[in-house]
């Protein structure tokens, strides 16, 4: 820590840069995610190794220090959670990567990061759940991410479906925390940490975009009390009263940051009477089988929540409202359709769920599913 | 009686390593002889060789290779060299070797048994100079130096499908410029079928052109 503070305290801090132009590379995901933390200059990271998230860790550590960036490896995902609110607390840009297992340990940190406002950001690599289950990929890790833990999921959850995405939102990703002060998660999955493809990388600066300045929240200059406010953090209250302010006084700053941030895309929906629901990876074959139903004339749309947390829900209402009928793909047991609900309360457009809890989606079976509900309404 | 190949291919995560050792593996194979293959990746068993164990058996190629029934925890406990691959060499016939990723990777043939001592043996690297890591001369430069041991080049840069004749020949220059200073041959450029179905006539410096069959997006897990 003392060598990344002098570096820190010079004056060309992150001068030496890790992306130089604009270049397409070929990578994983997981690569793509620790050369968008360099390129974010990001400071630090804090880790626990987990499957599919490792190389994350590996990237990061490989050029960490060539970069002048720090790497800590805790003793476990608790640790890693509360170490990265930690650097955030010391003013530093900081981050954590896990999957599963980790993403539950993870949430004591979190919530605390809710209540403090602390603007960590963590990728979450979702794999198959409950408990261990499998390494290799599923969106059963939605519930955890939006609303993990005893709070009240006042966070922001982005939810990927392509290395480009993995790059532009792990950068996004810290500019939206300093921004608005609450944790921010980038949820992709064992697919997309995995998978090879090409993906454009870039310094944000050549892309016009300002890194968020940091700010350290203790140790400030100056004498506490006399020349600045004095800092007091805190997680714990005394009365019922007092807590009740404090949350609702945290709502009142997240309902004021929903339309800052919340994001969704549509595909063909304007006149659509099927509309396929995906988020994350799936995504990508509702848009294909959009494609294949357009072309035959068919009105076929898909809506993608790009941010779960907080869920586009205004923006679907008239789509859902349209429509003769809504699909619901996910591969988990509806953890995204149960937010989607809630926020269209009182639509009355059937559902149908296509849910494959820990595996894959492909075009071909979005397309049998949209076929059946043709078939029944004719 | 041919003369004895033994290659052990390594190189960066995702660079095309066991595409490659494959498909030298095959080719090996259909000019006369045994050729045994070897998974001997103890760094990442996402990709590997295991999940095409059967295919490869079928082709005539002797694989030497977990089945997935035979391991657990893929990625999350130790891997474990299966006993057999550890004595590859000492086997008659064509040997390759499918190493992990990584100067890591490359350090675990110090248990492939004989591996310092066998005059035949060549390590041959794969080089994608679109990797982020190996994306320019300095960087390949930096990589071969924390491999240890390098005889042999393989200049296999490509984005998918989005691979042209300029980008495997851009890589190609950047990966000739390094080979010439380190004084490592260029054993062959590969390309993928669906590049070379594309682009025929494609050829540089008369070397050797390999084109890939697309095993690996098979053997995901």
């Amino acid at each position: 820590m003392k060598d990344l503070k002098e570096k820190n305290e010079t004056k060309d801090k992150y001068a030496v840069r890790p992306i130089v132009g604009e270049k397409r590379a070929f990578a994983t995901g997981n690569e793509v995610v620790a050369w968008a933390a360099l390129a974010a200059d990001a400071d630090i990271m804090y880790g626990y190794p987990i499957t599919p998230q490792n190389e994350i860790m590996h990237y990061w550590t490989r050029m960490s220090e060539k970069y002048g960036r720090g790497f800590l490896q805790t003793e476990d995902e608790t640790s890693a959670g509360f170490t990265t609110l930690g650097g955030v607390l010391a003013g530093r840009r900081s981050f954590t990567a896990t999957s599963g297992p980790g993403n539950m340990l993870m949430q004591e940190s979190m919530c605390m990061a809710e209540m403090m406002r602390l603007p960590t950001v963590m990728i979450v690599q979702q794999r198959g759940g409950p408990s261990t289950a499998t390494v290799i990929y599923s969106q059963q890790e939605v519930n955890l991410t939006c609303f993990g833990g005893n709070g009240e999921g006042f966070r922001i959850v982005y939810s990927t479906c392509s290395h480009q995405e993995l790059f532009d939102y792990t950068i996004n990703a810290f500019n939206v925390a300093w921004t608005h002060r609450f944790p921010v998660f980038v949820l992709g999955d064992g697919y997309q940490a995995k998978m090879r493809e090409p993906v454009t990388m870039y310094d944000p600066r050549d892309k016009g975009i300002t890194m968020v300045p940091t700010e350290p929240y203790v140790l400030k200059e100056g004498c506490a009390g006399v020349d600045r406010e004095p800092q007091q953090m805190r997680n714990t209250y005394n009365t019922e009263e007092e807590l009740n302010e404090v949350v609702e006084g945290l709502n009142a700053a997240y309902q004021a940051v929903i339309p800052q941030v919340v994001k969704h895309e549509e595909y063909a929906c304007e006149d659509a009477d099927y509309v396929i629901v995906a988020h994350g990876v799936v995504t990508r074959a509702a848009q294909a089988a959009v494609e294949y139903f357009r072309e035959k004339g068919l009105k076929v749309g898909h809506f993608r929540p790009v941010t779960l947390r907080p869920f586009p829900g205004e923006a679907f209402r008239p789509i859902a409202d349209r429509a003769k009928k809504i699909l619901v793909a996910e591969s988990a047991l509806g953890q995204m359709r149960r937010i989607m609900t809630d926020t269209i309360y009182g639509c009355s457009t059937p559902m149908v769920n296509f849910f494959k809890p820990g595996e894959g989606i492909s075009t071909e079976e979005i397309i049998v599913k949209v076929e059946e509900m043709m078939a029944e309404d004719k | 009686m041919h003369k004895r190949i033994a290659e052990a291919f390594v190189g960066e995560y995702a660079s095309g390593k066991s595409e490659n050792a494959i498909y030298r593996a095959l080719s090996l194979k259909k000019a006369g002889g045994k050729v045994t293959l070897v998974d001997f990746d103890i760094v990442e068993p996402c990709y590997t060789l295991r999940p095409l164990k059967q295919e490869l058996t079928e082709l005539g190629l002797n694989v030497l290779a977990w089945s997935t029934s035979e391991t657990f925890g893929l990625g999350e406990a130790g891997q474990t060299i299966l006993p057999q691959a550890r004595w590859a060499l000492r086997r008659e016939g064509h040997i390759i070797v499918d190493v992990g990723y990584g100067a890591d990777g490359a350090r675990a043939l110090n248990l492939l048994e004989g591996s310092a001592v066998d005059p035949d043996l060549r390590v041959v690297l794969v080089l994608n100079a679109r990797r982020p890591m190996t994306d320019s001369a300095m960087r390949i430069e930096e990589y071969i130096e924390s491999m240890g041991r390098v005889d042999g080049i393989i200049a296999n840069t490509h984005l998918a499908d989005e691979t042209t004749p300029q980008t495997v020949e851009d890589g190609y220059h950047i990966i000739k410029e390094v080979a010439k200073r380190r004084n490592i041959p260029i054993d062959a450029i590969s390309v993928s079928q669906q590049f070379n179905e594309k682009y025929p006539k494609f050829g540089l410096d008369d070397k050797e052109l390999r084109v890939l069959g697309a095993f690996m997006p098979r053997s995901f897990w």
